[in-house]
């Protein structure tokens, strides 16, 4: 008896435990990219004031979230949704503040990247899945559902950049989704591919939050949004103007820029 | 580095949820240091596989680069001004081992000034230890040098060079001049992303450093009022100790502790250089 409400316990901890944690964070970035530069520029500070010729994308940003969390990203273009999602997954580093992310993250951010145009698709599926931490076995034992999930049978050996532009996205998604990480970023690459693609996408979305996954999800659809995510996050000017649930958001954001 | 450990990042505790589906698989989950030996090696693979799976003579090339080299300096020192019969015998053999491992050396520092532009995308998309970008040309132009070294004993067998105990030494100028590369290349692959001028300056300076770093003559060939600054090239050392399998006379320790003492200089300020400016460099890509 007693061993059972440790369990439950440690269970409890363990879902409310934040898998992400943002404390403060703020980037600051070049207005002008064709600015001199100096060596002082190069090796300043990372919690030097602002200069003129620079502008904060994102500015006290806070926020955490808990496991199995859908989080919609929500904002007009250019108000530092991107920047967010980047520094989620680590793509960037922030100047001040903090951004710790505890688990591993599969990031749809220009899925394509890792792709090598002179390998064979078979020896992209291996070096991309590898850089995100599978072992080759683990590969080995998923290498048919990727393929099969992207339907490119036939293409195995074809070098990569003689895919056509449909293909590696396919490819690519399917990699990425496969990956096992706790944490999953999407940025807006679902407008691609063609409509069947993009709902087999959405579908395999929706089963990895079943399974207990974190999503992180960026879009100006708001259909999407409400499809997958519970909570949103409003970003404007920079800042994190409001951190509610999806509707809520929604709301506000139609309130101010809606149709 | 001390900036993504304090991130926290992905290279933190496994996960041990137990609720969720995906726990079979995360046990395999390796410690940060096996992810990044992981990493570094996928890296290196790919850069010697495309090198050689898109190239029909692929190998050839890694040793046709020396070899010419070679060939010219050999023609124009033993062919043309007779200086064969001075210095160091066989003079192939001294000239090879001074320029295998210069290869190694120049090849690295070249693809330096390309180490972030070349991998943009990756970079932008994918969370990997920053260090690895420089770590992965090390390694892989280190690799076609230990390929390379065939040729170098080919050469050894038919010109008739006596190999010395010291080849034992080898083991340890490698470690030394990878130590060198790292720390050259934690200076100037982040330095080159916003002073593309760097580029062009940097192979004017590698010319500049060839002829520096005895590899066709001997240090003691140069006159005695140019060898105190020659001798502070961390490089002479470093070739000195190559050679000395071949020519025990090249094995100069006072110049090996410059060389260690170079490259231990040259790592520090490299790991200073890059802690210091990799935020600014990742928001370029």
């Amino acid at each position: 008896m007693a061993e059972t409400t440790t369990t439950d316990a440690v269970a409890t901890s363990r879902a409310e435990r934040a898998v992400i944690d943002v404390a403060g964070a703020g980037i600051r970035f070049k207005r002008n990219r064709r600015s001199r530069r100096s060596f002082k520029d190069l090796f300043s500070t990372r919690t030097r004031r602002s200069r003129p010729d620079e502008f904060w994308a994102l500015r006290d940003v806070s926020f955490s979230v808990r496991p199995g969390e859908a989080i919609g990203v929500v904002g007009r273009n250019g108000q530092g949704k991107s920047t967010l999602l980047k520094l989620v997954a680590g793509v960037i580093l922030p100047d001040e503040g903090v951004v710790d992310v505890r688990e591993g993250v599969a990031p749809l951010i220009e899925i394509t990247g890792g792709f090598v145009d002179d390998l064979s698709v078979r020896e992209n599926v291996y070096l991309t899945a590898g850089l995100h931490g599978m072992t080759k076995r683990q590969i080995d034992e998923r290498f048919d559902d990727i393929v099969g999930f992207a339907d490119i049978g036939n293409f195995l050996d074809t070098p990569y950049k003689h895919l056509s532009s449909g293909m590696k996205v396919r490819i690519a998604f399917s990699v990425i989704t496969q990956l096992d990480e706790p944490i999953l970023i999407v940025d807006e690459v679902l407008a691609v591919g063609d409509k069947a693609f993009r709902e087999k996408c959405y579908r395999r979305i929706e089963e990895m939050l079943a399974a207990g996954r974190t999503l992180f999800f960026v879009s100006h659809n708001e259909k999407d949004l409400r499809r997958f995510c519970k909570r949103g996050l409003y970003l404007e000017g920079g800042a994190l103007a409001l951190d509610a649930d999806i509707a809520t958001v929604l709301e506000r954001y139609n309130s101010e820029y809606g149709v | 580095m001390r900036d993504e450990r304090v991130q926290g990042r992905r290279w933190r505790a496994p996960y041990d949820g137990s609720v969720t589906t995906y726990a079979d698989v995360r046990p395999t989950q390796r410690t940060p240091f096996a992810r990044y030996r992981h990493s570094l090696w996928l890296l290196t693979k790919r850069d010697l596989h495309v090198r050689y799976a898109t190239n029909a003579l692929g190998y050839v090339w890694s040793i046709l680069d020396p070899l010419l080299m070679a060939a010219i300096y050999y023609l124009v020192f033993v062919g043309i001004f007779h200086r064969g019969g001075t210095g160091e015998q066989p003079y192939i053999v001294f000239l090879l081992s001074g320029l295998l491992p210069w290869t190694w050396f120049n090849g690295a520092v070249l693809d330096f000034t390309r180490a972030f532009s070349r991998e943009a995308k990756l970079i932008r998309s994918t969370a990997i230890p920053r260090t690895i970008w420089i770590n992965r040309i090390v390694l892989s132009k280190g690799i076609e040098f230990v390929f390379s070294l065939p040729v170098l004993a080919l050469f050894a067998i038919f010109a008739g060079a006596h190999l010395n105990w010291t080849v034992l030494y080898w083991p340890v100028a490698m470690l030394i001049q990878a130590v060198m590369l790292v720390g050259l290349g934690l200076i100037i692959a982040p330095v080159v992303v916003f002073f593309k001028d760097l580029e062009r300056a940097v192979r004017l300076i590698l010319r500049l450093l060839f002829y520096a770093s005895a590899i066709v003559f001997q240090i003691g060939d140069v006159p005695s009022s140019f060898q105190g600054i020659v001798a502070l090239n961390p490089l002479v050392g470093l070739f000195g100790l190559y050679r000395s399998a071949f020519f025990p006379h090249e094995l100069s320790w006072k110049l090996v502790l410059i060389s260690v003492v170079g490259s231990l200089i040259f790592l520090a300020v490299g790991v200073l250089v890059f802690r210091r400016t990799i935020r600014t460099v990742l928001k370029e890509m």
